[in-house]
């Protein structure tokens, strides 16, 4: 089942995604058309947004980096996700911007010192993220920094969550990258390094993981500027398709530019 | 694992920005893998696995030989700031508490420090908000078992309490009960098993945790 949060005549709605594209209300059954909500997270509670640094092999190459021997993992704050077909900003007076197309699992289920072989019975579902980057801001400090990868709107997310048995099998999902309808970026999560089991075995050993936690798995090669103006959709086989806006800094900020 | 009332979205936290340690890693900071001191605050998120109160155990890291802890005052936001100048920085506090950042030894800061930052419950913060008039005029006082380890003024830190505000607004927007952490002391202090960790702002607030086994 597709479990997605929309705003409905101004209030917040938790809905399922039926075959045929249309969305029912989980709290009477109405059925509305897409075209008449705004795409929400579909993470009503977000807890830690975990995502991997450099976690698929040709990704790794592409920026010139040797695969790392341990997770690259750095965090995120709520204040970057937005919904399906919302806008994302590009900032003012930078260089490059670039999108990454990445399969996220989220926590259904606290744990802690998880074993690779329990790790999936703590796995909900799945969903997609964009987890943009800002390549001029990166310093060599907590490297990818809050300033690249904590900026409001930047991890666009959705366009809902998945249950983990409906999509099965994760380990050869297709992923791809389309930029004003040109496909720009084509990888499988055949290519990840660190596998979602052996990161929820990683974390946990570390940290206690929590219902509503999120792991975004990393993205593969074809990294590509974007501008205002940009349409990018990033999908997954069996997962979703996530579509995003490019805007520019002021139009996305309006009146507290 | 303690739910903490007063911070429920973000715990920002800003690395390096004690000046003595600032100025006395200029030489490293010039070398691999840094290549260049950093031109922006240095910032790290502690989970919310990691939030816990006063008088609460920390918990001790697994199989760690040694841990350490900072003290830092923390500011509480009381409505959403978002891209808003350092002259209007302050009036977007609710108010002020403390922050104990307990951690691993802090080894380098080229990778987010994940193992080492985001262990359960070595968030401490302060059961109390209070209002402060200037932030900058403060002082922090960490002392372990009694004994004083560190007196960090807030005067000391690099970047101070209303530029941080608003650089960070810039970078993400801050909501009621996101928090920010302005500053630690560049040596924190080691501590054991069982310790007491007691921080302080004179006649202000205080944090009272313990170390367990």
């Amino acid at each position: 089942m597709k479990h997605a949060r929309v705003l409905f005549n101004g209030s917040t709605l938790d809905v399922t995604v039926e075959e045929d594209g249309q969305l029912k209300s989980k709290t009477d059954g109405q059925l509305i058309n897409e075209a008449d909500v705004t795409w929400l997270s579909p993470i009503a509670e977000p807890g830690t947004i975990f995502a991997l640094g450099l976690n698929y092999a040709d990704h790794a190459a592409e920026l010139a980096f040797a695969p790392p021997t341990e997770p690259l993992v750095f965090l995120k704050g709520a204040n970057t996700l937005t919904g399906h077909k919302e806008n994302a900003y590009r900032p003012d007076n930078i260089e490059f911007q670039h999108y990454e197309c990445e399969l996220v699992a989220v926590i259904g289920k606290e744990g802690k010192n998880i074993s690779r072989e329990d790790a999936m019975d703590y796995i909900s579902g799945y969903t997609v993220c964009n987890d943009f980057a800002i390549r001029d801001y990166l310093e060599n400090y907590y490297r990818p920094n809050l300033r690249v990868k904590s900026r409001d709107s930047l991890c666009p997310i959705g366009p809902w969550l998945i249950d983990k048995d409906d999509v099965g099998d994760i380990s050869d999902l297709k992923l791809t990258t389309h930029v004003n309808g040109e496909l720009t970026q084509e990888g499988t999560t055949a290519d990840i390094i660190f596998d979602l089991p052996f990161l929820v075995e990683y974390l946990s050993k570390i940290m206690t993981l929590k219902p509503g936690d999120m792991i975004a798995t990393g993205t593969p090669k074809g990294l590509k500027d974007m501008q205002p103006g940009d349409t990018v959709v990033c999908e997954i086989e069996k997962v979703g398709a996530l579509v995003t806006n490019i805007v520019s800094e002021q139009e996305f900020y309006g009146d507290k530019y | 694992m303690t739910k903490n009332p007063i911070v429920n979205g973000k715990l920002v936290c800003v690395a390096l920005n004690d000046s003595e340690q600032f100025n006395a890693m200029q030489a490293e900071f010039a070398e691999a893998p840094y290549k260049g001191a950093p031109t922006q605050p240095v910032l790290y998120f502690k989970p919310h696995n990691t939030w816990s109160t006063d008088g609460a155990v920390v918990e001790w890291a697994e199989g760690a030989d040694s841990m350490v802890v900072g003290a830092s005052l923390a500011v509480v936001f009381g409505k959403e700031c978002c891209r808003v100048s350092q002259a209007e920085a302050l009036d977007y506090v609710e108010g002020y508490t403390l922050v104990h950042d307990f951690s691993l030894v802090e080894q380098n800061y080229y990778r987010p420090d994940i193992k080492g930052k985001c262990l359960d419950t070595t968030a401490p913060i302060g059961a109390e908000v209070v209002s402060i008039a200037d932030p900058q005029a403060l002082t922090v006082i960490t002392s372990v078992n009694g004994t004083v380890v560190n007196e960090t003024p807030v005067s000391q830190l690099v970047r101070g309490v209303a530029e941080l505000i608003s650089t960070i607004s810039y970078i993400m927007t801050l909501q009621p009960g996101d928090v920010i952490a302005v500053g630690f002391p560049g040596q924190r202090a080691p501590v054991a098993k069982g310790d007491k960790v007691s921080s302080v702002i004179d006649g202000v607030t205080k944090l009272n945790n313990v170390l367990g086994n």
